[in-house]
């Protein structure tokens, strides 16, 4: 078997995103079966990694600097060293074994994309105050944080190819398809529901599943009775030396999407160290 | 293995538990063909046909009078009234149900049907109400209804309890009496309103910490119910037919249920209609 994880990250102003992909890597060094651990990390300037104490948690390094910004993800089939893959978003923790999942997706799926998400109290994310140009426009829900493919796919290269051109042009593709409502930003998310839509493959990529379970902390969508930017402006985000999240009153046992760049203070980077030395 | 449904009745000088607890009984009975105890006081009983309590129940069992100063305010239609709120007794269901299998209901939760006999032979050792349907529809459920707090968690309803005499469940009853006696230092830990000590708010908390911090969602139905401020207008052969309070710039309208077990927390209009119910 030749599976890992695969993480993009580009250089930015004020977000160290390599710091959290090192958290991101850690996590699934300290969770995931042997085998299931790996992960690669594609960054725009490897320098970038210099202060990171324990780069042996990414299994491959590959610099490139052809996009910007989250623009890279949408290459992540040709980036990929690996024969199967799951692209994550970067601002990612996982809490426990998901490997039985890994093994359902190699044996059964081309390409697979994340359809929905949970709030932290567990309950399926239902509010569109974020996507009101899926609803709009009637794009299928993907969620390109959580995205399984296997590289000789035609069905993923066509895919990603496609959703390349949309990131690359994105006034044209919002002309045609999302005139009802179109996007400030022109993301990943947004290329991935467009180019399934196009490709009429939402059923094959993106059918309903008890995995991935992603716990994605935006604000708005955790059926809050007044809404705030921040999940974090109304509980608490703990990890604990075991490397468990708890948020609010609510043990996390699922993929933690925790959104909020700034959240992970170098204290936590150090929990998440100190469980893999031990482990490693 | 013993099954059996429980009620407790301890009158607080305003609202007649007794003769509530033996309606409520005498429904279960008829409807899920098992035998019904209650947990009273003795001042309680001092004040019933002691005689058809004695019939109506399979054991009667006696505990020391409420000494909580828990109140709320009871609304009999648009007239309410401050009543002491004698709820504390709750957690010590576990030692002293006489059965094995043991379904804990208030006394206004009027059963008229056969669902609750579904879960006598249910795996799980501890069941509770998981949510709380309103005979008006989604419209008259709050937020706080669903969730403990703004943050907090699911909000489960102690308006039907079923558990098994074990050791684990023992754990449960301990722990929601730890939370009653810590209640503010639980509403600090779980952001809930302490104003008024409820077992629903104790009870979802105990179930979520012994649950291991998460949402588990193998609960007993809905409880189908109506507030205080609707009114039990008549009893017609098993027909349930209440005046639901008027919603803004509406006038009373009626709603009728049938077969449907239903939490009626207007007791006084239970009582106007014992007759008909039994």
């Amino acid at each position: 078997m030749n599976f890992g994880y695969l993480i993009v990250v580009a250089e930015h102003n004020e977000i160290e995103y390599a710091k959290l992909a090192y958290a991101l890597a850690l996590s699934i060094k300290n969770t995931q079966k042997q085998g299931y651990d790996k992960v690669a990390l594609v960054i725009d300037n490897k320098d970038l990694l210099e202060d990171i104490e324990s780069k042996w948690v990414f299994d491959h390094i590959i610099e490139w600097d052809q996009e910007t910004f989250w623009d890279g993800r949408s290459w992540m089939d040709e980036l990929t060293p690996f024969e199967h893959t799951v692209c994550l978003d970067v601002d990612m923790l996982f809490t426990r074994d998901y490997s039985h999942w890994i093994d359902y997706f190699i044996d059964n799926c081309e390409l697979y994309v994340a359809n929905k998400a949970y709030t932290y109290r567990g309950d399926i994310v239902t509010n569109d105050y974020y996507r009101k140009c899926f609803t709009a426009n009637g794009l299928p829900n993907l969620y390109s944080f959580f995205t399984f493919f296997a590289k000789n796919s035609e069905l993923a290269t066509e895919f990603f190819k496609l959703g390349r051109s949309i990131i690359k042009n994105p006034k044209e593709y919002s002309n045609l398809f999302l005139s009802k409502y179109k996007p400030k930003v022109l993301g990943t998310d947004e290329a991935f529901s467009l180019a399934a839509k196009i490709l009429d493959i939402t059923d094959d990529i993106a059918y309903p599943m008890e995995f991935p379970r992603v716990v994605h902390m935006k604000g708005a969508v955790q059926n809050f009775p007044s809404p705030s930017p921040n999940v974090t402006d109304k509980v608490g985000f703990y990890l604990n030396t075991n490397g468990e999240i708890k948020i609010g009153n609510y043990q996390q046992t699922d993929i933690v999407h925790y959104t909020e760049k700034e959240l992970l203070k170098d204290s936590d980077i150090r929990l998440l160290e100190e469980i893999a030395w031990k482990i490693n | 293995m013993s099954n059996g449904v429980v009620i407790f009745a301890h009158n607080n000088g305003d609202i007649d538990y007794a003769s509530l607890s033996l309606i409520a009984a005498k429904l279960a009975k008829t409807h899920l063909n098992v035998p019904v105890s209650v947990i009273t006081d003795k001042e309680t009983f001092s004040s019933v046909d002691q005689k058809e309590f004695q019939n109506v129940f399979d054991k009667i069992i006696f505990t020391p009078p409420s000494t909580t100063n828990n109140t709320r305010n009871l609304y009999d239609g648009v007239e309410s009234k401050k009543v002491k709120f004698l709820n504390d007794l709750r957690p010590s269901v576990w030692d002293l149900t006489p059965y094995d299998r043991t379904l804990l209901i208030d006394c206004d939760y009027l059963i008229m049907s056969n669902t609750l006999s579904n879960y006598w032979d249910n795996e799980n050792e501890l069941l509770i109400s998981g949510k709380y349907n309103d005979i008006t529809g989604d419209e008259r459920v709050g937020y706080h209804d669903r969730y403990v707090s703004d943050t907090g968690v699911k909000l489960y309803w102690a308006t039907t309890v079923m558990f098994t005499k074990n050791e684990r469940t023992k754990l449960f009853f301990d722990l929601v009496e730890h939370i009653r006696n810590n209640y503010n230092d639980y509403g600090d830990l779980f952001r809930f309103s302490t104003k008024q000590y409820r077992n629903d708010i104790s009870f979802s908390i105990a179930k979520h910490i012994l649950d291991g911090y998460i949402s588990a969602d193998v609960d007993l139905p809905p409880v189908l119910s109506t507030i205080d401020k609707d009114m039990l207008h008549s009893v017609d052969n098993g027909k349930l037919t209440f005046l639901l309070t008027p919603q803004s710039n509406q006038n009373y309208v009626f709603a009728s249920v049938t077969d449907l077990d239903v939490h009626v927390m207007n007791k006084k209009s239970i009582l106007r209609n014992a007759k008909e119910l039994v």
